[in-house]
């Protein structure tokens, strides 16, 4: 741990809180930190961290995958998509392709991208046949999709977008009545692009602290202490802890090109439901590359537990932050990342899959520290 | 999926870059930061292929320390 890490904890130490805290984050990347440096077990248990959602793999609509394997079976194209969506399940009937990798198996030309950079070099190299590219991510990942459109994609690649927003998702919680954290970490590399400024509403309209943290143990834990602080203080506005790459209004010409190519509409969310203005859909002029308008629906309205989370799968409560990880009965047991059933032991930004990563295995480990 | 690696421009051609980090070398769009100017030396925080954002080199340098840890922490438990 270096000395910077090290002198925030002995801040941190030195709190005397009114009352044990709840701090909930809503990035994979904080998370990963969190579990793989141990910040768990360093902290006072009166302070209580909680992962919520924060793994775009893990929300992405269980019908645009089901409808991105169908559009690779029976409409001729190369799907592309960012390899952790290759895993994710869906509740496909018997004897289908339950992911993109089985279909991928069973002959479908299914291909792992790093960038929309390699989708419009594979459109490029085949352009007699249409290419469609399942764009999901968060604003961070949302908008080099944007950008990619926004400099000229070629006519035979398509969108299959099912990027979203990560503020509403966090304003839907605190509005939900039942609100089960005390302050926000705000995600570090959204703020990148979008700027800090989208979590104000946080301090404004529900008077909860809140501070943009990056990625090392240093900016978590300040992050950390900076809430605790104004949780004690009672007076919450919104820090920003990580300046290096979060700048007054973030990357302006990256937000322009968002708004340039997306309209924003409610969004779906896995096992959540439906968001508002959390979803993009593509303006007018770029509708030329919709992969929903270019291929006929394949959705079959009939189709069991369509949207759901796999039958038995706790990821639902487990992206909303209602529960620990290994909270999940199949946690450990039927589900693991050799084997996953669930979309959050699938992501490397899932929770199941991060403090599977860190070393958790089974039992109410989190559980124990919070009650403590 | 929301993380952006560090990484040292090479070389830079049009709203295109050569970067490296580590001996890894890639191309990376410029496209979100062509209203900055971004030269050969300068390092960029890179996600899915796109430079978001100018960073100094220090900060570079704190980034790959942090990720190396995660990274030896992850074998380490992978081992266990």
């Amino acid at each position: 741990m270096s000395g910077s890490a090290q002198h925030w904890l002995e801040a941190l130490r030195g709190l005397t809180l009114p009352r044990p805290i709840k701090i909930l984050n809503v990035c994979g990347g904080h998370e990963r930190s969190i579990a793989l440096a141990g910040v768990r077990s360093i902290l006072p248990r009166n302070i209580e961290l909680i992962p919520g959602p924060g793994c775009p793999v893990c929300i992405c609509p269980e019908e645009d995958i089901y409808e991105a394997i169908q559009m690779a079976r029976f409409d001729g194209v190369t799907l592309v998509a960012y390899g952790d969506m290759l895993r994710v399940p869906v509740n496909a009937p018997r004897r289908e392709p339950r992911s993109l990798e089985q279909a991928r198996a069973a002959g479908c030309d299914i291909r792992a991208v790093a960038s929309p950079k390699e989708a419009v070099a594979i459109a490029r190299a085949q352009p007699g046949k249409p290419v469609v590219f399942l764009a999901a991510g968060f604003e961070t990942t949302s908008a080099p999709a944007a950008a990619m459109l926004a400099e000229g994609a070629p006519d035979n690649l398509f969108v299959l977008l099912s990027g979203r927003r990560t503020w509403p998702i966090v304003a839907q919680l605190l509005a939900s009545g039942d609100v089960g954290f005390d302050a926000l970490v705000a995600p570090g590399h959204v703020a990148t692009i979008m700027g800090p400024e989208e979590w104000q509403f946080v301090v404004d309209k529900h008077q909860m602290p809140a501070a943009v943290a990056g990625f090392s143990t240093d900016s978590l834990l300040a992050a950390i202490y900076s809430v605790a602080r104004q949780f004690i203080a009672g007076r919450p506005f919104l820090d920003n802890c990580y300046t290096m790459a979060v700048k007054p209004g973030g990357n302006a010409l990256a937000r322009a090109m968002i708004e340039r190519v997306f309209d924003i509409e409610a969004g779906n969310w896995r096992g959540i439901g439906m968001v508002p203005d959390s979803g993009y859909a593509l303006r007018p002029e770029f509708q030329a590359h919709d992969a929903r308008r270019r291929f006929p629906a394949h959705g079959d309205a009939a189709r069991k537990r369509a949207g759901e989370m796999p039958p038995g799968c706790d990821c639902a409560k487990v992206v909303l932050g209602r529960i620990y990880p290994n909270e999940c009965r199949l946690f450990g047991a039927a589900c693991t990342p050799r084997h996953p059933i669930g979309p959050c032991m699938v992501s490397d930004e899932g929770a199941c899959r991060i403090w599977w990563a860190s070393g958790v295995r089974e039992g109410p480990l989190a559980r124990q520290h919070a009650s403590a | 999926m929301c993380l952006a690696i560090p990484m040292q421009v090479d070389s830079v051609d049009g709203f295109e870059a050569r970067c490296s980090a580590k001996g890894i070398e890639r191309t990376v769009s410029l496209f979100m930061l062509q209203k900055e100017a971004v030269a050969p030396g300068d390092h960029v925080l890179v996600h899915v292929g796109y430079a978001i954002q100018k960073i100094t080199p220090a900060e570079a340098q704190s980034t790959w320390e942090l990720l190396d840890e995660a990274l030896a922490q992850e074998a380490l438990v992978a081992q266990a």
